[in-house]
């Protein structure tokens, strides 16, 4: 297979063109390092004006969307030890978060003295939204890029919950862990509106409800959270704050976070995402994580050789027989 | 001054090129990107980056609304009406 001669992005990534030295077209339009430090500057600028207006006014200044992982367990840190937020902490469990991940979960809430919240959708909903979303046809090509479809689907009801309660609870920042390669600086700091999410979050609405019917507006703003007209702003501190992943690793060990062995090595805190990212290699010959991989290596921050090796590294069969099971889709 | 038709294709250039990716797809140019699963959370975000940019105009958070937004016709709308209004400041 075509592989960028400079980042790891394979041919078969939805719009990729590659060059006569087989570089690609991303590589070739992608912003300049010092366009990208300024981005970044500006955004942690607006970010930190943003914190000062908000700080105090409430019961809580951030709700933080945790999966338990490490990049979000050291997002959560930052929040609360750099900034001296009142956080928050808001975990949805897919079914599917490791054993370990839940001690990880307990250790760090407590060391950084948390409020800790999880929201736990009933199992038949969950695996009827998990097993639909093994069709490639539920989003739109982009979206494929950047994630699996089971990913997509299960993102868009952590997302949309977090939203909803921090609506509920009067809380004007919702903050996720998305590092660098996996959003884009335009989505890493603004302010929602009622009328961008009632479009943006109501297509994914519409998407889960033809699978799930009404069992999924628990999980989605209604009528009286658009009446409040209180919209936080949606941050992802790690997008434009520094990134270097053994200094994440070395903080929040501080904080008594272990990495979980009961995950394959793409995440250190979900199991669906193995048969996530299985099924996407299988239906489209791409690796969900490419692209965030292809961006951290374009930005220097992986050797093109690593970002390949992570690339190459295979699924857990153990994890995947597991997940399989439990959705009901073991043969 | 830039006119409506050629806004309409600068954003239908950068729509198939960003999120179609397939030239054979139709796209009338009252098509909801939203409601076609074209476009998403994310990249609504990335279509106001490149508007801003490529028009020197600046998206307020009210005016992420799909009425401004959420179709060739009505983006190209909305550009023309914040082109004449940075214009005549």
């Amino acid at each position: 297979m075509r592989i960028c001669t400079k980042c790891v992005l394979p041919e078969t990534f939805p719009g990729v063109r590659f060059d006569d030295a087989g570089v690609c077209n991303v590589c070739r339009q992608a912003p300049t390092p010092q366009r990208l430090l300024e981005q970044r500057a500006k955004l942690r600028a607006e970010f930190e004006a943003a914190v000062e207006e908000v700080r105090g006014n409430n019961s809580y200044d951030c709700l933080m969307s945790w999966s338990g992982g490490k990049d979000s367990t050291y997002t959560l840190a930052l929040l609360t030890q750099r900034y001296g937020l009142r956080v928050l902490a808001f975990t949805f469990d897919n079914g599917f978060v490791a054993e370990a991940t839940f001690g990880n979960m307990r250790r760090t809430a407590e060391a950084l003295d948390v409020d800790h919240v999880v929201v736990k959708p009933a199992f038949g909903l969950l695996r009827r939204i998990f097993v639909a979303s093994l069709d490639d046809g539920l989003y739109p090509k982009r979206a494929l890029g950047r994630a699996s479809s089971i990913c997509t689907s299960c993102m868009s009801l952590a997302k949309s919950s977090a939203l909803r309660l921090a609506i509920e609870k009067e809380i004007p920042f919702v903050a996720f862990g998305w590092s660098p390669g996996q959003i884009p600086p335009t989505s890493a700091f603004y302010r929602t509106t009622p009328a961008m999410v009632r479009a943006t979050m109501g297509a994914s609405f519409r998407v889960l409800e033809e699978i799930a019917g009404d069992a999924v507006r628990p999980y989605f703003p209604e009528e009286v959270h658009f009446a409040t007209g209180r919209f936080p702003y949606f941050a992802s501190p790690l997008a434009f704050l520094e990134y270097d992943e053994e200094i994440i690793l070395a903080e929040i060990t501080k904080l008594g976070w272990r990495r979980p062995l009961d995950t394959d090595p793409n995440s250190s805190n979900c199991l669906l995402n193995t048969l996530g990212n299985a099924v996407h290699k299988e239906h489209h010959n791409l690796h969900p994580y490419a692209a965030e991989l292809a961006a951290l290596v374009r930005e220097g921050r992986l050797t093109r050789e690593e970002g390949l090796a992570r690339l190459r590294e295979p699924e857990s069969a153990a994890v995947l027989r597991l997940v399989t099971e439990r959705l009901g889709l073991a043969s | 001054m830039i006119t409506h038709q050629a806004i309409k294709k600068q954003v239908r250039t950068f729509v198939f090129d960003n999120f179609i990716f397939d030239e054979e797809t139709t796209l009338g140019d009252d098509d909801s990107f939203l409601e076609n699963r074209i476009i998403d959370s994310t990249g609504v975000l990335e279509l106001i980056m490149f508007v801003e940019e490529t028009f020197g105009i600046e998206v307020a958070d009210e005016e992420v609304i799909p009425e401004n937004l959420d179709s060739l016709e009505r983006l190209a709308e909305y550009v023309m009406r914040k082109v004449y209004l940075v214009a005549a400041a």
